[in-house]
């Protein structure tokens, strides 16, 4: 079917039409609080079947956007699109969205069953689809069997699979979920996201996840919207957001890195040459940066090389990088090893090496840092 | 030690309330000569409260009032504790509570005497009444069951609504929302979530305004003008009389009626918690 025809038989609409194929369209949306802006103007697509994030610290605005996509608030300005149809004015009650509250919200005074056919009774089924529906999805939730016990005799984790089935059981469009997991510990949070993503799986429903913790956000999204501020600073893939971060923001808020300020001098086809702190970086070609402006040179820890002084340097060939440091700290951290160094530049440096066996560096030692050109990301935000 | 902190009002307690109950008890046993109290062992007060109809009469107007001032509370406190969690602006919640518990800032004999103003003959509802075409006589208003009631219902009125509200503003928003959330318009998440989530207070409101309305004495003794009788005017008629024993019999059935109906209400309350979650 055309968008027009669509779009004609769900009355007027502005000449911008919402596309098919997402569950959930965002356009220029605003929310203000008094004279605080906790959204500014953001713009997502979110599409069918989708695990998208909502990643930010607190106040960036992430809940506010999951609020006014199931209707809890009113966008001050901008147009919601639910399914293609405009949702702006829809009660919460009659929207095709569900969401996992924060602190769940399981009422206190129903047991687990009753709980998870609430929504289905407020639909007006019939007694044995909701019965069959309830255990389908307790089932699906590993939780078949415990539909009469009461919310408060169960556990953290237990609590969590009953908001997820109270909430999936009335299949609704898109799931809302406001960082359902924070209060759980660390190892029950990991075993619910590999579980929450198998779910996703299995009932192809688009999922919006909102949490501030960027690991969470990398392990199951499709997609990240990294928010700062009540804007949006970047979509795409985990890999995308993390490898190639388009704001100082974004670099720093996912993993760690380098952030080196300095002027461009060349913008050749193949590389930009930086000028940070008296030395040269060679980075990726970046149109958006006209020499003489202002840009940030952005190294993540693990992809820097540490090869000691006096050690063979032939293994750094590739690296158009290549500057004299000297160890300042070393922590050992497990999995990798993480050296703070001195270097020529105005900062220290932070670097990562994985615990392979090699020796490791010593304090004072020194050493030579390099990287590729195509380590390091060129920010000009 | 923090539980030594608790000793100065068990020793209150147990020093005046226990000791009194005793001396009632004692008293309750002794024998009346119709002037003065005798130390002899004797039921004959028992025997006169319970055996004389006049008294199971009063016991019964007095339950009757009692209800009747408890439900009209109920009635009119339930959606003056849900509206006062529905406003928004912090200046009305100030002055929502001012005017709530204003009866309790002023003195019972000045309310009551307040009352005996407004509702008279000659009075502010009589007159209203008269004009609106809604009596044609003056209605009487005081020195009747109705005057009291009305006194009552006032003064009570901050009992009833203070435990609704307080159970109202502590249970999580979040709840609602999941309910509409879940596909619930206002009516029916009030119906399912809100209604049977504040049964607690609504119970406990309840019981504190009945407790209060069964031993009020100024509000009955001034608004009743002498027609309308319950157990605390007649104990105080008693202590005057010097008949502690008679006074002290009305005292312990007025105690236990009270202590039998909370416990009653108790049990009721967990059956119809039970009826509101649906597992009836």
């Amino acid at each position: 079917m055309p968008d027009g025809i669509v779009g004609a038989a769900m009355g007027a609409r502005e000449s911008e039409e919402p596309s098919l194929g997402h569950a959930v369209e965002l356009r220029h949306i605003s929310k203000r609080y008094g004279r605080v802006e906790a959204v500014r103007d953001v713009s997502l697509d979110i599409r069918e079947n989708e695990f998208f994030s909502l990643l930010g610290p607190s106040g960036c605005g992430k809940t506010t956007i999951l609020r006014m996509i199931s209707g809890f608030e009113r966008p001050t300005a901008g147009e919601i699109f639910l399914k293609q149809r405009r949702a702006n004015d829809i009660p919460p009650y009659r929207r095709d969205t569900n969401l996992i509250f924060q602190h769940l919200a399981l009422f206190p005074h129903l047991d687990v069953y009753d709980n998870i056919a609430f929504g289905l009774r407020l639909k007006r089924l019939d007694r044995g689809p909701i019965r069959q529906k309830v255990h389908r999805i307790l089932d699906l939730v590993d939780l078949g069997g415990f539909g009469t016990r009461r919310v408060h005799q169960l556990s953290g984790g237990q609590k969590q699979r009953v908001a997820i089935a109270r909430a999936l059981v009335n299949e609704p469009a898109v799931l809302l979920l406001d960082e359902p997991l924070g209060a759980l510990d660390l190892r029950l949070r990991v075993q619910m996201q590999v579980e929450l993503k198998e779910i996703q799986h299995r009932v192809g429903t688009t999922f919006i996840y909102v949490t501030h913790d960027q690991t969470e956000a990398l392990t199951m999204s499709d997609r990240i919207a990294v928010m700062h501020d009540g804007t949006v600073e970047q979509v795409g893939t985990g890999r995308e957001v993390y490898e190639l971060p388009r704001t100082r923001f974004v670099a720093t808020f996912l993993g760690e890195s380098n952030l080196f300020e300095g002027q461009v001098e060349e913008r050749a086809q193949d590389h930009t040459t930086v000028s940070a702190s008296g030395q040269a970086f060679v980075a990726p070609p970046n149109t958006a940066a006209a020499p003489g402006t202002t840009v940030y040179v952005c190294v993540r820890p693990e992809r820097v090389r540490v090869v000691a002084a006096a050690e063979s340097q032939s293994d750094l060939d590739a690296c158009e990088n290549r500057y004299p440091a000297r160890v300042r700290d070393i922590t050992f951290k497990g999995a990798f090893i993480e050296y703070r160094l001195l270097t020529p530049f105005d900062q220290p440096m932070m670097v990562q090496v994985h615990s392979d066996g090699r020796r490791l560096m010593e304090r004072g030692e020194s050493i030579i840092v390099a990287w590729r050109r195509h380590d390091c990301v060129v920010l000009t935000a | 030690m923090v539980p030594g902190l608790i000793g100065p009002a068990v020793v209150f307690i147990l020093a005046l309330l226990v000791t009194a109950l005793l001396i009632l008890l004692v008293n309750s046993a002794f024998h009346f000569t119709g002037t003065q109290v005798q130390p002899i062992l004797t039921f004959e007060a028992y025997r006169r409260f319970f055996g004389d109809p006049f008294y199971a009469n009063v016991v019964w107007q007095e339950i009757r009032l009692a209800v009747i001032t408890t439900a009209i509370c109920l009635v009119i406190g339930y959606p003056t504790a849900y509206a006062i969690t529905k406003i928004r602006n912090p200046g009305w919640v100030i002055v929502a509570y001012i005017l709530i518990f204003s009866p309790l800032l002023t003195s019972g004999i000045v309310r009551a005497y307040g009352w005996l103003i407004i509702l008279s003959r000659g009075g502010l509802v009589n007159w209203a009444l008269q004009s609106l075409h809604l009596a044609t006589a003056p209605v009487r208003l005081i020195f009747n069951v109705t005057g009291v009631t009305i006194a009552l219902v006032h003064v009570l009125l901050p009992f009833t609504v203070f435990p609704i509200l307080s159970v109202l503003l502590r249970m999580d928003p979040a709840l609602r929302e999941a309910a509409a959330d879940l596909g619930a318009n206002r009516v029916r998440t009030f119906l399912r979530i809100t209604w049977p989530l504040s049964f607690p207070g609504l119970y406990a409101g309840a019981q504190l305004t009945f407790v209060l309305a069964m031993n009020a004495y100024v509000t009955p003794q001034l608004l009743g003008g002498g027609r309308v009788q319950v157990l605390p005017l007649l104990i105080y008629e008693n202590i005057s009389d010097l008949n502690w024993p008679l006074a002290a019999v009305e005292a312990i059935a007025l105690i236990g009626l009270v202590w039998m109906i909370i416990l009653a209400s108790n049990l009721l309350f967990r059956q119809s918690v039970a009826i509101a979650e649906g597992r009836s």
